[in-house]
């Protein structure tokens, strides 16, 4: 396989992304949620401070911690690039085509990884920017932003973003309904891991470590319990990974 | 050239496409015909290496189709007229399909202007497109790699008389270029003006693979017998079925008779003294040729005849 093949083959994925709407509206509605929310919680962090009982009192937080809250809502309109990259080929019938033009069914994957991994990486960039610049005036005096720090909380969030794009993506190839995907993501990133730290039991609270948004989260805080935070990391990108693993063997072993 | 061998398709007990064997030879039109059901479809998913076959193969110039690097040089096809992206231009549509190929963008064009899409049409949504300007963005698309084996999928659905026109010398011409195409369709008069071969299928089974001259050749001709005596043409009847003839009455002063030639019947019905106003041998047209190839395999029959695609 030349090179060339395989830029082409990432050039047309770059070329669907991009040629629908949608992926646009996203984008924004992604921007709108990461306003509003930054906005929100750096309105109740400076709530917080100033109310009457002082056992709300936080102190100064970070304009990072705050995107990195933010994200916790915001990460689902962004998944829904990774998501909509496949289900819609699905839905429309040009997952024929698609896999007609490039009949490798690894490298069409690889290819919509590497266009979504980007786009979700570079959207993620732009929302934490805009978060930083939502939430920093309001917090007024009860916020901080040391530039290292908080540049470094939005690459993090950014690639956070990257790896659920990815992620969600694969789970797509796996599950080819857009609903479907959802309803998992949202069982895996949020439900079980919630319902499993509920009980505060520790093994429970262990497993729920593995989850991928509760790694992820441990990453982007830069915890250092339970695992150092590349571990974190490492476990989200286990995750993606072993999404795309799974929607290869879908859609090499299922008639399209 | 498009290899099949022993080719099969199984969707749990039901046996969509049955150890199919033939060869699709280049510079020619090959019709692939057969009813709704017959497996068509399912025999060019399995070409393009989107079905799995569940034994058999089908290999596109000597080669699996999920083996080729850059497909669209080797094989183009319309399968689906349908599916594109709703809200994706079909100049998107074909700019994706030529990036993932390596084909220069300006080829896009072209095939854009040869199937007949100006530029307003190919920037319109995909949900906008009719479905006749959905088979010509399809054909386009398969155009697109300049490749030597074409495949279509019933691609005169939703075309207008000048669009059905335009797809049979556009087949016909790239036959003569000395390409391989191979085209479905489920309308035999639609392949007597455009196919030299045809392969006829029913209920997955292979059921001829010959020239089209010879397909034709090889069905009944019918005589048809007039008469203003309805009891003399009964008479007649019963002689002709005697001589081992099989006749079928259209109406009480008409016959369709089969199996004796047109002279054996007029010297039958001058035996006879039977008045005739109508003696006439009909060729049979394909469309005849194909129901009783397929008479036995319908999957869906239409009524009590039993008869045809629908």
């Amino acid at each position: 396989m030349s090179t060339n093949t395989r830029h082409g083959v990432v050039a047309a994925e770059w070329t669907k992304l991009s040629s629908v709407r949608s992926t646009w509206w996203t984008a924004l509605a992604g921007l709108l949620v990461m306003a509003a929310s930054a906005g929100q919680l750096a309105i109740y962090a400076a709530n917080d401070n100033t109310n009457d009982d002082p056992t709300d009192d936080r102190g100064i937080v970070t304009v990072g911690s705050v995107l990195i809250d933010s994200v916790e809502l915001t990460q689902y309109v962004v998944l829904a690039l990774g998501l909509l990259a496949i289900t819609a080929e699905f839905t429309s019938g040009t997952i024929r085509t698609t896999l007609q033009c490039t009949p490798s069914r690894g490298r069409v994957l690889l290819a919509k990884a590497a266009v979504t991994g980007a786009v979700t990486f570079a959207l993620g960039l732009l929302l934490g920017g805009v978060g930083a610049l939502v939430a920093r005036p309001v917090l007024g005096e009860w916020g901080s932003a040391p530039t290292a720090g908080t540049i470094g909380d939005i690459v993090a969030v950014a690639a956070y973003l990257a790896l659920i794009g990815v992620l969600a993506l694969g789970l797509g190839a796996a599950l080819r309904s857009a609903v479907l995907t959802l309803t998992v993501l949202l069982a895996t990133l949020m439900i079980v891991p919630l319902s499993l730290q509920e009980p505060d039991i520790d093994v429970l609270n262990r497993i729920a470590d593995v989850f991928p948004g509760v790694a992820g989260g441990h990453f982007l805080a830069g915890d250092t319990e339970p695992y150092p935070r590349p571990v974190g990391l490492l476990l989200l990108a286990g995750w993606a990974a072993a999404a795309l693993l799974l929607g290869r063997a879908a859609l090499r072993r299922r008639d399209a | 050239m498009i290899t099949l061998r022993g080719l099969t398709k199984r969707f749990g007990s039901t046996v969509a496409v049955d150890a199919l064997t033939v060869d699709v030879a280049p510079g020619r039109v090959t019709g692939f015909l057969g009813p709704n059901g017959a497996g068509k479809s399912t025999t060019m998913r399995m070409i393009l290496g989107l079905d799995r076959p569940t034994a058999g193969q089908a290999l596109v110039g000597g080669r699996a189709y999920r083996e080729l690097r850059r497909p669209l040089h080797e094989v183009g096809a319309l399968l689906d007229a349908r599916a594109i992206h709703p809200a994706r231009s079909g100049r998107a549509h074909l700019r994706a399909m030529a990036h993932s190929n390596g084909i220069p963008t300006r080829r896009v064009d072209e095939v854009l202007d040869t199937v007949g899409l100006d530029g307003r049409a190919a920037g319109k949504p995909g949900r906008t497109l009719s479905l006749g300007m959905g088979q010509r963005l399809g054909i386009a698309g398969a155009l697109l790699g300049d490749p030597p084996v074409l495949m279509f999928d019933e691609p005169v659905n939703g075309l207008d008389p000048d669009g059905v026109r335009w797809v049979r010398q556009l087949m016909r011409s790239l036959a003569d270029e000395g390409r391989t195409v191979f085209v479905s369709s489920h309308l035999m008069s639609e392949m007597q003006l455009t196919a030299d071969q045809l392969v006829v299928i029913g209920r997955g089974r292979l059921l001829i693979d010959a020239p089209i001259g010879e397909v034709i050749a090889r069905s009944t001709v019918a005589v048809r017998v007039r008469s203003p005596h309805p009891d003399g043409l009964a008479a007649l009847a019963a002689r002709l079925t005697t001589a081992g003839a099989s006749v079928e009455a259209a109406d009480r002063n008409e016959l369709t008779v089969t199996g004796v030639t047109a002279d054996q019947v007029g010297d039958l019905a001058h035996e006879l003294g039977v008045r005739l106003h109508e003696l006439s041998a009909h060729a049979a047209s394909l469309e005849q040729a194909f129901m009783e190839l397929t008479a036995d395999s319908v999957e869906y029959a239409g009524g009590p005849t039993g008869g045809g695609a629908r």
